[in-house]
């Protein structure tokens, strides 16, 4: 039923990717999306994707998995692209009926909004595919640690964010076992009007709510109990700390930043010699 | 009158790294008029097989019937067969939302359209089944303690007077006084009404005493399916599924072994009484009493 629902959407294989360091996934991603903007020209996004093509296939995830995140913005990106395509001046396509409006122009800029924004839902899912939700807020936490100097709360927020990340399943599961139990005893949550509907709610949202509770309190008493006292001076089990594989991937990097670089002045001298 | 499984299998997440068949290739067929035990180690696949029973999930692949008829061809009444075909879940005082006992265990007979009175009589039955009285009537369900919530849950299901009475666990948390009170209730109403009723149970002891029929699942499929006696026979086999005999059957089997003429053949403490009386009398009249007989007088005692 409601298991449909992908939150957190880890794709658990062991691969070179998986296996980075998160924060060098954070910047990755971050890097890569800023490169998405930066780049120009035919070469540039054939740089682009053909980095992504790359890390996709170190990271093992099934392709038809990245695409899952494609369709929820489906709709956006169609309308942004058609947007570009009527809307810019320049010279229409064909002088018949609806093609008028339509520019060449309008469709170059179309076609690479549309690249880019492809590009741009493949990066930012690869990082989410690979990295456990607690290594990306144990990633953010660390990379963000030069905000605690402005006292900013960075080790509270990264605690509450991964809490909050991992109830999400279990609230997700315990909405299926109670939607289970009620089903059982001829609770009807599929049928009638809205009112009905939303009456129908009721069987669930009691005994969700309860349980959300009792197990936050139990969380805090648990936490209470192993004399958890929040950022000072604690350890880390597994403490976040760069290998050689996370140098070697910050050099790949920096190198595709460059390369970008590069095929962009290129491309820029091409179009104007 | 059957619920009947034919080569169901069922996968929780087909699109997983590594696809798990909770349920592989099972075929079953459970008649009326019986009480089936069901045992299998944690994680087995017990609970995912009983709902199948009642439509809550529909199996990736094979058919499940009622009375013959596929309970997943369209436009069958699926709410029907759920009140016709109760199921308690395992810790099902999670499902409690009323402000009160009594409407909470209404809300089954309401969903199936009855009458207010018909309502009524329904949960006072069923309260009473369960061991609770009027005074926990108006009691918030928020308020009891675990083992009375889940007594207020099975009323739940109760109440709606099902064909087929699924318990997944109902005795997990309960003490040894209740435990055995609802357990002898839910016999009396199988044999009584002729429902049937099926009992998920991490008790060897609980099965071997109430169950005609004991099916054993491990990683979703069906080692055994047989009565208790036969099945509680496989004691090897059982403890390599991470399961055991009842404790009784592990006495005899230690008494035949240092010497007693006694069958291993029994399962429950009744039958281990009888069966150790049985043997000593026939001692007694082999040869007359000597220096064994102490230790028998403390085993019966067990
Ligand atoms: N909602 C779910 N989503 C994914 N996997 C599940 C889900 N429920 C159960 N499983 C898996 O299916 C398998 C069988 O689970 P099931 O709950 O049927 O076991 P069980 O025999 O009832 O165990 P127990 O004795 O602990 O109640 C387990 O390996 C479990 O991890
Ligand atoms: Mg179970």
């Amino acid at each position: 039923m409601i298991k449909d629902i992908t939150i957190g959407q880890y794709y658990a294989v062991d691969s070179p990717i998986h296996r980075l360091d998160p924060r060098v996934k954070l910047v990755g991603t971050v890097l890569f999306i800023v490169s998405l903007f930066v780049a120009e020209g035919v070469f540039g996004y054939l740089a682009a994707a053909g980095a992504l093509a790359f890390v996709i296939h170190m990271s093992r995830v099934p392709f038809r998995f990245m695409t899952r995140g494609l369709k929820s913005i489906l709709i956006i990106m169609l309308i942004s692209v058609s947007f570009n395509i009527f809307f810019t001046e320049g010279t229409p396509v064909a002088d018949v009926l609806i093609l008028r409006s339509m520019t060449w122009e309008g469709l170059e800029k179309a076609v690479y909004m549309a690249i880019r924004l492809i590009m741009l839902i493949l990066g930012s899912t690869i990082m989410t595919l690979t990295t456990t939700p607690n290594a990306l807020t144990d990633g953010l936490e660390k990379g963000l640690g030069f905000l605690k100097k402005l006292h900013v709360p960075v080790h509270e927020l990264a605690m509450m964010m991964s809490i909050a990340l991992r109830f999400i399943p279990i609230l997700i599961e315990e909405t299926d076992k109670i939607m289970k139990a009620q089903t059982a005893r001829g609770a009807d949550f599929e049928s009638g009007g809205i009112i009905r509907r939303i009456k129908a709610m009721v069987p669930l949202l009691i005994p969700l709510f309860i349980s959300a509770f009792r197990r936050a309190a139990d969380l805090a008493l648990a936490m209470e109990a192993r004399c958890y006292h929040g950022d000072a001076n604690r350890t880390k089990m597994k403490p976040l700390r760069y290998e050689h594989c996370d140098r070697g991937a910050y050099g790949c990097m920096a190198a595709y930043l460059v390369l970008i670089l590069i095929l962009k002045f290129v491309w820029k001298g091409w179009i104007a010699g | 009158m059957a619920i009947t499984f034919e080569h169901v299998t069922y996968i929780y997440e087909p699109d997983a790294p590594v696809v798990q068949k909770v349920l592989d290739d099972i075929s079953l067929t459970i008649p009326g008029n019986q009480f089936v035990g069901i045992i299998g180690h944690t994680g087995s696949g017990k609970s995912t097989l009983i709902q199948h029973m009642n439509g809550l999930i529909k199996p990736t692949e094979g058919t499940v019937k009622f009375h013959g008829e596929d309970i997943w061809q369209k436009d069958y009444p699926l709410r029907q067969l759920r009140s016709r075909v109760g199921l308690v879940f395992q810790y099902p005082e999670h499902q409690l939302f009323e402000e009160n006992v009594f409407k909470d265990v209404c809300f089954g007979p309401k969903n199936q359209g009855l009458t207010q009175e018909e309502i009524e009589q329904r949960a006072k039955n069923a309260l009473s089944m369960v061991g609770l009285d009027e005074s926990f009537y108006k009691r918030s369900p928020f308020e009891l303690s675990g083992g009375q919530k889940r007594r207020v849950a099975i009323a739940g299901v109760l109440a709606m007077n099902p064909e087929y009475l699924i318990l997944d666990e109902p005795t997990a948390g309960l003490d040894p006084v209740g435990r055995d009170e609802i357990l002898d209730q839910v016999s009396r109403l199988q044999k009584e009404s002729g429902i049937t009723v099926i009992l998920v149970s991490h008790s060897m002891e609980d099965v071997a005493r109430y169950a005609q029929r004991l099916i054993v699942v491990d990683d979703g499929h069906i080692r055994f399916d047989d009565t208790p006696r036969n099945v509680f026979r496989h004691r090897e086999e059982l403890e390599k599924l991470g399961l055991s005999a009842p404790q009784v059957t592990y006495l005899a089997a230690a008494l035949k072994k240092r010497g007693f003429a006694m069958t291993e053949d029994v399962t429950t403490i009744r039958e281990a009484k009888d069966a150790i009386l049985q043997a000593l009398s026939a001692e007694r009249e082999n040869r007359s009493g000597n220096g064994i007989q102490k230790k028998e007088q403390v085993k019966t005692d067990d």
